[in-house]
């Protein structure tokens, strides 16, 4: 049998980067193959090589056994190869119709029939006449997968897309790709999600340091082992033992109401929460079920005058962002660029954008010195992979700079820290490190809410959970009592 | 084959310094071609525009003066733009800091008071500030684009102005003609350059210079406005306010403005007039943006704009070149510059297509 | 500074022949070099374009002993008075100062430079070496007036105004009188632009005069035919100062106030050249061949247009000055007594209107 897609050799640097060096590949026709690795590993710059986007120093590229050069991904396209970004390429002030009218060809009226029937058949539902600056990061990226599927290619790559599903369209997605499969389609599959890939995928090429350390038959080793071959050595210990110590109530959310000036957004309704110190309490829910409106109306980007909401037992919806977090407040958004971080300013200006009362500041003058000292702390402490404080912000990967932003944040010790899906993008080994300086932050008495989409993180950390559906939020559940199936169906809106 | 610009992952220092140096020459070998189909000799027209500004201590002292209110002017302004706030009426809110500053003149045109001076500096700069506070609470209060506010302003002070010097603020000996008193001795800046027309406001615009690096380099204020500026929603994220950054942005632009224009009746002209500014306001946008909205950048593009001007005028009369001449050179070497800045952050790549089989 | 500046350029020169470096333009022995700086853009007609009128002449008289530069849209103020320096050091010994905003510069230059002499429109400032000039336009105004009157439905006269200085009030008042001269009963509306150049507040400033239901409009030291073009097309008689405008109003022109300053700028480079430049203020009429009329409707009846010649007649002889009392102000006062006339410094300063103009002076 004539291999679908072969590379044979391929390496590529960057100055002195060897982002991939001499890999070796080879995708059987209708096979479903996992790649593997950690941030870094290389696996974005292979999937770039595939889909067009650069082209390799070294080594051949084969399709169907045939030599080619792929110098654009529309060339890509043109052979069958779709791809789905983790980072997506849709246009803001387009509809979703419109963005996708812009690669696929038809009559928008035909397409929109389409997306619809699609998202009924694999649960990615999204309107098509929305505008995508509406949509939150999970619709987005159902709105990437849509588009790829409508091209009907005979290899699709998937950039981590189960991070921003629930468990229930997990599984109904992996019926998708079987079904696909069936149909002869190949899939490169790339995900952190060990058990994922041992459910789904046939072969697995196994990345590390842009060389290939292992290939493997998924369902014949233990997570552990794929871990241990993907991050080079033995997976971190286990979180420690839950503690039950309870304090003072750090946030209090009390019947808070907000009505969403935005037609595409999601207006909050009755929404009351309970946050104490020592504890961590985790919101679980569907991207765009009202997570980006709840984050900002507790980190004050959005203000409501009014004591639905109370910090350190102040009632701050008069608050800005400023006052909030001079009363220990400290928050993590979703977006770190743009958001959480400035792309065009050092880490050591990044630095000072939150933690400028960390003594960075005397009498309004920035002091450089303790600027680049607390910057340096951060790179160290959290391993942040840059070549030092004064790279910009935008030259790191997602990983590094939200391991730089959550360390700037938890570095400042905050009384109540508010943490939006705090591991996205984050290699395995790094993400259990986050989460296992959450639990020490909350063993030392501080208050941490985390909004995520990724239930086995919550369910490993949280002392409760609640779920944000449509807007609502479930009653509080505690989290040893709770199953994951439970929160599925609050997620769905089916609970209670 | 097709030419493609992908962005630099750093701004390249051979292109920082080559795009002035290869956008001067493209203008130079552009306008020989321009002049000589007028009819015009090049030399004489280049000799004039280019050098005649450092060939005699003169002329060299008239492009100081004109630098000084471009510089100031676009050192307040420049801070703005770096916070994504549009001051575009600096040329109002010069006015406005002349005519205040003339009310001192005006109104006691025998006063030899040494605190004439200072007070008039002082009228000035605060009239600037308070004619720019207007589109700041226009823009704080209802959200008003101030690009818009600015602009209108600025017509409304050019009015305001005309009332002035037609009605009661007009030289009762001048014969109607809309213009002021000339102002006594108390009320002129001192010369700075003895034997030139060069006053202390070029004293005034460098050390506006320093203060201005000293903000936006050092100061904690600064920084949030380049926040605001960079990423407005990193800037909502750490709490800095954009009210704060709109007052503070149109404040500072309209003291500088107002400054220079309270500078410029106390310095070259001695009287309010109707031609208080040449266009200034607008000219020190081209500046500030011309100086890459860096303190330092624009130090030197004050200079550069002020010798092309003085060059222009200069070969007005020696070349016998037309203004429109004048100002397509003065163009050209804009238009060349701006793209070769394109090349600092982006590198050019030809990109040979091959069809997939 | 000009020898050093000279000494310097005589001895880079050499180096700079190879390159093809001309010499900048200095006083070369028996050339003499005008320089001719005015505010707005010279165009084909009006103000700017008479003063370069005038600089042609001189070519026409002076051929190559004499070089005249012309530095347009030169702005008031500091610019202007840079660029005067500049001519000056570039070795042009005899200005012409196009504007009334020129005047304290140029002032201070003539100061510093006696061997330079200078002419400057329209101010009242003199020096030895420094002469204002200025056109007694009023002389031509009274005989428009008088056609103008002639030519009425309405009764009701209009003029657009640039400033309103003595120049312009004495010509509002001449023509007024002129008018009132044919028909007492005659009222005339003014509107103030308060600009030299400015075509659209121009055009809406004779709209507005139309829409009162003015039938000859005055437009008064506009440089651009914008009163005139929108007047032919309101199909109202218009009339304009210093260079004919006809083509712009071919049926409704009803002729120019011309002024023609050749023979003043000869008489002045002689002396200049002569060395008996003696600067006053030169004050030009009919009488001096400066102020013309030309350019007449043929609308005009036959009988009128004799009236006018001769009228024209007695201004050329100086028989004849408009402002002859009795002469009663817009408040009805008494401004002139019987058999007084004006002399040349009351005019110069006239701040009132004569009855007959509705629209108050600003004040």
């Amino acid at each position: 049998m004539t291999a679908l897609l072969s590379l044979q050799g391929v390496s590529k640097r960057y100055g002195a980067v060897k982002a991939n060096s001499g890999i070796d590949l080879v995708v059987d026709p209708g096979s479903i193959h996992a790649i593997l690795g950690e941030n870094g590993a290389g696996k974005s710059t292979l999937m770039k090589l595939i889909y067009g986007v650069e082209s390799p120093d070294a080594g051949s590229i084969l399709w169907k056994g045939q030599p080619v050069t792929l110098a654009s991904p529309a060339d890509a396209r043109r052979l069958g190869i779709g791809m789905v970004f983790q980072h997506f390429s849709l246009f803001e002030t387009l509809s979703v119709v419109q963005n996708i009218a812009l690669i696929v060809p038809g009559r928008q009226a035909d397409l929109a029939r389409r997306i619809r029937a699609l998202g009924a058949e694999f649960g990615l539902e999204v309107d098509p006449e929305a505008m995508v600056h509406a949509l939150s990061v999970g619709e987005r990226q159902r709105v990437e997968i849509i588009r790829c599927l409508l091209l009907e290619p005979e290899l699709l790559i998937l950039d981590e897309p189960t991070s921003v599903l629930p468990p229930q369209s997990v599984a109904r997605l992996f019926d998708t790709l079987r079904a696909l499969q069936a149909r002869g389609m190949a899939i490169l599959f790339i995900s952190h999600k060990l058990e994922e890939i041992k459910e789904l995928c046939d072969t697995a090429t196994i990345l590390r340091g842009g060389q290939v350390t292992g290939r493997v038959t998924p369902r014949d080793h233990s997570a552990k082992d794929l871990a241990t071959l993907m991050i080079g050595r033995a997976m971190p210990p286990p979180l420690p033992a839950t503690p039950q110590a309870q304090g003072e109530v750090r946030l209090e959310l009390s019947g808070l109401d907000y009505i969403n000036d935005d037609p595409f957004g999601v207006s909050l309704r009755d929404v009351s929460l309970r946050l104490h110190s020592g504890e961590i309490v985790g919101i679980a829910g569907i991207s765009g079920n009202g997570q980006q409106e709840l984050a900002a109306l507790i980190s004050g980007e959005v203000m409501r005058p009014g004591d639905a909401i109370r910090m350190m037992g102040r009632a701050v919806g008069g608050l800005d962002a400023a006052h909030r977090r001079r009363l220990g407040f400290a928050f993590v958004p979703e977006e770190r660029l743009g958001r959480g971080a400035v792309p065009d300013m050092s880490l050591a200006d990044n630095a000072l954008l939150t933690a400028h009362s960390a003594g960075l500041v005397q009498r309004g003058f920035i002091r450089r010195g303790p600027e680049r000292a607390y910057t340096a702390a951060i790179i160290a402490a959290y391993d942040v992979r840059t070549p030092g404080p004064e790279a910009e912000a935008a030259a790191l990967s997602g990983g590094n700079l939200q391991k730089f932003i959550m360390g700037r944040e938890m570095m400042l010790a905050p009384k109540l820290l508010l943490a939006s899906q705090p591991t996205w993008g984050v290699d395995i080994g790094a993400a259990t490190d986050i989460r296992q300086r959450l639990v020490a932050m909350r063993n030392e008495g501080a208050a941490i809410l985390v909004i995520s989409e990724e239930l086995e993180e919550l369910f490993q950390i949280c002392d409760r959970l609640h779920v944000l559906h449509k807007g609502h939020l479930s009653p509080s559940l505690q989290t040893a009592a709770t199953s994951v199936e439970q929160v599925g169906s609050y997620m769905i809106g089916a609970g209670a | 084959m097709s030419i493609s610009f992908t962005r630099r992952a750093k701004a390249s220092r051979v292109a920082m310094l080559l795009a002035p140096v290869v956008a001067f020459c493209c203008a130079i070998v552009a306008s020989v071609i321009l002049f000589t189909a007028l009819g015009k000799s090049p030399g004489q027209a280049l000799y004039s525009l280019l050098l005649e500004p450092f060939l005699s201590w003169y002329n060299f002292s008239e492009v100081l003066l004109k630098m000084a209110p471009l510089l100031l002017i676009a050192q307040g302004l420049a801070i703005g733009f770096r916070a994504n706030v549009f001051n575009i009426g600096a040329e109002g809110q010069l006015i406005i800091g002349a005519i205040a500053a003339s009310a001192l003149p005006v109104w006691y045109p025998m006063g030899d008071s040494a605190w004439m001076l200072p007070a008039m500096l002082v009228m000035g700069a605060g009239a600037g500030m308070a004619w720019a506070g207007i589109a700041a609470l226009f823009r704080t209060r209802f959200n008003a684009n101030e690009i818009l506010v600015t602009l209108m302003l600025s017509l409304i002070a050019a009015q305001v102005l005309n009332y002035l010097l037609l009605g009661p603020w007009k030289d009762p000996n001048g014969f109607n003609f809309p213009q002021s008193v000339m102002f006594p001795d108390a009320a002129l800046l001192p010369i700075l350059l003895p034997g030139t027309r060069v006053n202390v406001s070029l004293l005034l615009a460098l050390i506006a210079s320093v203060l201005a690096y000293v903000l936006m380099r050092h100061r904690f204020s600064g920084f949030q406005l380049l926040v605001g500026g960079l990423a407005p929603r990193a800037a909502r994220y750490a709490g800095f306010s954009e009210t704060r950054a709109i007052w503070m942005s149109l404040l500072l632009g309209g003291l500088a403005a107002g400054l220079a224009g309270a500078s410029e009746v106390a310095g070259p002209l001695g009287q309010l007039q109707r031609s208080v500014s040449t266009g200034y306001g607008y000219s020190a946008i081209i500046v500030a943006y011309l100086g890459g909205l860096n303190p330092l950048g624009i130090v030197i593009s004050a200079f550069v704009m002020s010798v092309i001007y003085i060059g222009g005028d200069n070969a007005m009369v020696s070349a016998d070149l037309p203004v429109a001449a004048v100002w397509v050179f003065q163009g050209l070497l804009l238009c060349f510059y701006l793209a070769g800045l394109t090349f600092i952050r982006h590198k050019v790549t030809w990109i040979r297509r091959k069809v997939a089989p | 500074m000009t020898q050093t500046r000279r000494s310097f350029l005589k001895t880079s020169l050499a180096a700079s022949t190879a390159l093809a470096l001309p010499i900048p333009a200095f006083a070369q022995d028996g050339v003499l070099n005008v320089a001719l700086i005015v505010p707005s853009p010279a165009a084909d007609v009006g103000w700017s374009h008479t003063l370069e009128l005038g600089t042609k002449a001189l070519e026409a008289e002076y051929g190559d002993k004499i070089k005249v530069t012309l530095l347009e849209n030169i702005a008031e103020g500091p610019d202007g008075d840079r660029i005067m320096n500049k001519t000056v050091a570039d070795g042009n010994t005899f200005l012409i100062l196009g504007s009334f905003g020129y005047m304290n510069g140029g002032l201070k230059l003539a100061k510093a430079h006696p061997e330079v002499s200078i002419l400057h429109a329209s101010g009242y400032q003199v020096a030895p070496n420094f002469s204002p000039f200025g056109a007694r336009y009023y002389q031509g105004t009274y005989l428009m007036g008088m056609a103008a009157a002639s030519l009425t439905k309405s009764k009701k006269l209009g003029c657009v105004g640039a400033f309103a200085i003595p120049e312009l009030i004495t010509s509002i008042n001449a023509f007024t009188l002129g008018a009132q001269s044919v028909d007492p009963s005659i009222e005339i509306s003014v509107v103030w632009v308060n600009s030299w150049f400015d075509p659209a507040s121009e055009q809406e400033a004779a709209k507005a005069l139309l829409a009162q239901g003015c039938d000859v409009v005055f437009s008064n030291a506009q440089d651009t035919p914008s009163v005139v073009a929108a007047c032919e097309e309101a199909g109202a008689y218009v009339f304009n100062l210093n260079s004919s405008m006809k083509t712009y109003a071919p049926k409704k022109y009803l002729g120019v106030v011309g002024t023609d300053w050749a023979p003043f700028f000869k008489a002045s480079v002689a002396a200049h050249l002569a060395g008996t430049f003696a600067g006053s203020s030169a004050w030009l009429g009919m009488a001096d061949n400066c102020v013309f009329v030309a350019d007449w409707n043929p609308d005009i009846a036959p009988e009128m247009a004799a009236k006018i010649e001769a009228v024209h007649a007695t201004l050329l002889d100086g028989s004849f000055s408009p402002f002859t009392g009795p002469l009663t102000n817009q408040d009805g006062a008494e401004a002139v007594a019987a058999d007084v006339t004006l002399g040349d410094d009351a005019i110069l300063s006239m701040d009132w209107h004569v009855k007959g103009v509705t629209t108050p002076l600003p004040k």
